[in-house]
């Protein structure tokens, strides 16, 4: 006998596993990002069929932020005008597929030769209220000790790469070496324009870009 | 808690719709309206009621022009998530009285990821027609919308700590004696804020302005412009009656029955958004990001302190 259900079930299940795949054949980050979140939102659909609704509904909105933000921050950090360029999201083709196909066939024997258990949910009983309980008791010390550490690394990779950091603008670092000891730390031919990086350090978190260096061009141009 | 009514789903899908197109209209209306007394321009009744159907008339017949290599795909899933999206939103929202589309438990969090997904779609929006100017638009959306989507998931959650529960029906509930919009004061202007920025109009009117080079409408002509027009009230329906629930009490009021209620605060939220739309100018995009971020975020906190401390 097969319900809405199980109908609904394989539909979302294809869909994950669609986009899931397409996410490593598009030759771009900005579509490889909406696919991966095609692919959760498929999951959140599946985890709703199963009537965690909390975690499904979720997992929606936690995932669309969530690519939201690595779609942007990609394209910002990794020098791709505007996620444009043709890129291959695949490293090392040889080793990923060979571990793609062991990966896979490791959940195909669980799937195959687990023994799952059988506990349908009541739909009446109060999910949301054991998951909180949950998360706010037993397992609360690994959740918050997640979350912290997950906003550190987030600020701090914001910090590192924002190109004015704590330590002053951080093209600073980029320019090449003097070619003779005490000389100007810039041969006159180097790519690096002030102006440039004036302008564009406005763009970046930290606003602090007025502290040093003249207004010029490139400021008055973003105030306009 | 009162029983809750389930519509069937064709009564459901005749509901959500009739929300959305009543709503649609009114809001544009709305716009006429508010540019047209905001510039002392004359207004007669039956022009502005007639305006949205000459708008429609006008993009209906108008060419379609095609730019070269657009993502067709996504070209034309953005006006229709976005619209869809709205309709998901209004489905969750109790229009009277124990009557429901979608008496989910999560309510508010199925809004929130409604709301995250509408970014989504403007994003694609912008994306999709191989344009500079529109893909320009569609990031500069991005980046801005990041800094007021913790805020809306904030507001939404403070709202949710004196009903003890997550369903939009149960929060208008608690509002019995008092609304949030007193009980929780930063609640409203905040959500506001929200509101005007998913759908980009007045301060945050980042995406679509004309002087803005056309922005991330700067491709779009005919049906697919008149697609995300639509979209767009639809979206502004969503929030408007997401707010009458959320803080103005829903369908708490004397004399007049419930449903009434809820529709003239949607109606009063959706004219607060057309005229603030009309007499806010805009802010520049990075000083919207260091005010969300610097002011309006510490204010959420406060917020859920607020109500933190009022639930204890």
């Amino acid at each position: 006998m097969i319900g809405t259900i199980d109908v609904a079930f394989v539909v979302f299940s294809v869909a994950a596993v669609a986009s899931g795949c397409g996410v490593f054949r598009v030759d771009s980050m900005i579509r490889a990002t909406y696919l991966l979140l095609a692919s959760f939102l498929n999951v959140g659909a599946i985890l709703v069929l199963l009537l965690a609704e909390y975690l499904g509904v979720a997992l929606l909105f936690m995932m669309t932020a969530e690519m939201i933000v690595m779609g942007l921050f990609m394209v910002m950090f990794m020098m791709n005008p505007a996620g444009l360029n043709p890129m291959n999201m695949v490293h090392q083709p040889r080793f990923a597929a060979a571990a793609g196909v062991v990966a896979a066939a490791g959940v195909a024997v669980v799937a195959v030769f687990a023994d799952f258990p059988d506990a349908p949910v009541d739909a009446e009983s109060d999910t949301i209220r054991e998951l909180g309980i949950e998360l706010l008791g037993g397992s609360m010390l690994v959740f918050e000790s997640i979350g912290v550490t997950l906003m550190a690394t987030m600020v701090c990779s914001v910090i590192l790469s924002s190109a004015t950091g704590r330590f002053g603008d951080g093209y600073e670092g980029s320019v090449a070496p003097a070619l003779e000891p005490g000389g100007d730390h810039r041969p006159a031919d180097d790519l690096y324009d002030p102006d440039a990086a004036m302008g564009h350090s406005m763009h970046g978190m930290d606003m602090g870009g007025m502290d040093h260096g003249e207004m010029d061009h490139g400021e008055m141009e973003h105030d306009s | 808690m009162n029983e809750v009514e389930q519509l069937s789903a064709p009564l459901a899908i005749v509901v959500v719709a009739a929300v959305l197109v009543v709503g649609v209209y009114v809001s544009s209306v709305v716009d006429v309206v508010a540019f047209r007394s905001v510039a002392g321009q004359r207004l007669r009744p039956g022009s502005a009621a007639l305006h949205p159907a000459r708008v429609a008339r006008r993009l209906s017949r108008q060419q379609s022009v095609r730019t070269e290599r657009p993502d067709m795909i996504l070209r034309v899933l953005a006006p229709a998530a976005f619209l869809g999206l709205a309709a998901a939103a209004v489905t969750v929202i109790p229009l009277s009285p124990g009557i429901v589309v979608a008496d989910v438990r999560t309510g508010i969090v199925l809004f929130g990821a409604a709301q995250a997904l509408a970014i989504v779609a403007i994003f694609f929006h912008g994306w999709s027609p191989n344009s500079p100017f529109a893909l320009v638009a569609g990031y500069r959306f991005v980046a801005v919308a990041l800094s007021y989507e913790l805020l809306s998931m904030f507001v939404l959650i403070a709202a949710a700590i004196p009903a003890e529960s997550l369903s939009i029906g149960a929060i208008v509930e608690s509002q019995a004696g008092l609304w949030n919009v007193i009980r929780q004061p930063l609640g409203l202007p905040l959500f506001l804020i929200v509101s005007l920025g998913v759908t980009f109009s007045g301060p945050l009117d980042l995406l679509d302005s004309n002087d803005l080079a056309g922005g991330g409408s700067v491709e779009d002509s005919g049906m697919q412009r008149l697609a995300w027009q639509t979209a767009r009230h639809a979206m502004r329906i969503a929030f408007a009656a997401c707010t009458a629930a959320v803080f103005l009490g829903g369908w708490h009021g004397p004399v007049l029955p419930g449903g009434l209620w809820m529709a003239l605060k949607t109606f009063a939220v959706v004219a607060l958004l057309g005229f603030l739309d009309v007499f806010v100018a805009r802010i520049s995009a990075e000083r919207f990001v260091r005010l969300a971020w610097g002011v309006l975020l510490p204010f959420a906190f406060l917020n859920l302190l607020i109500a933190g401390v009022g639930a204890l």
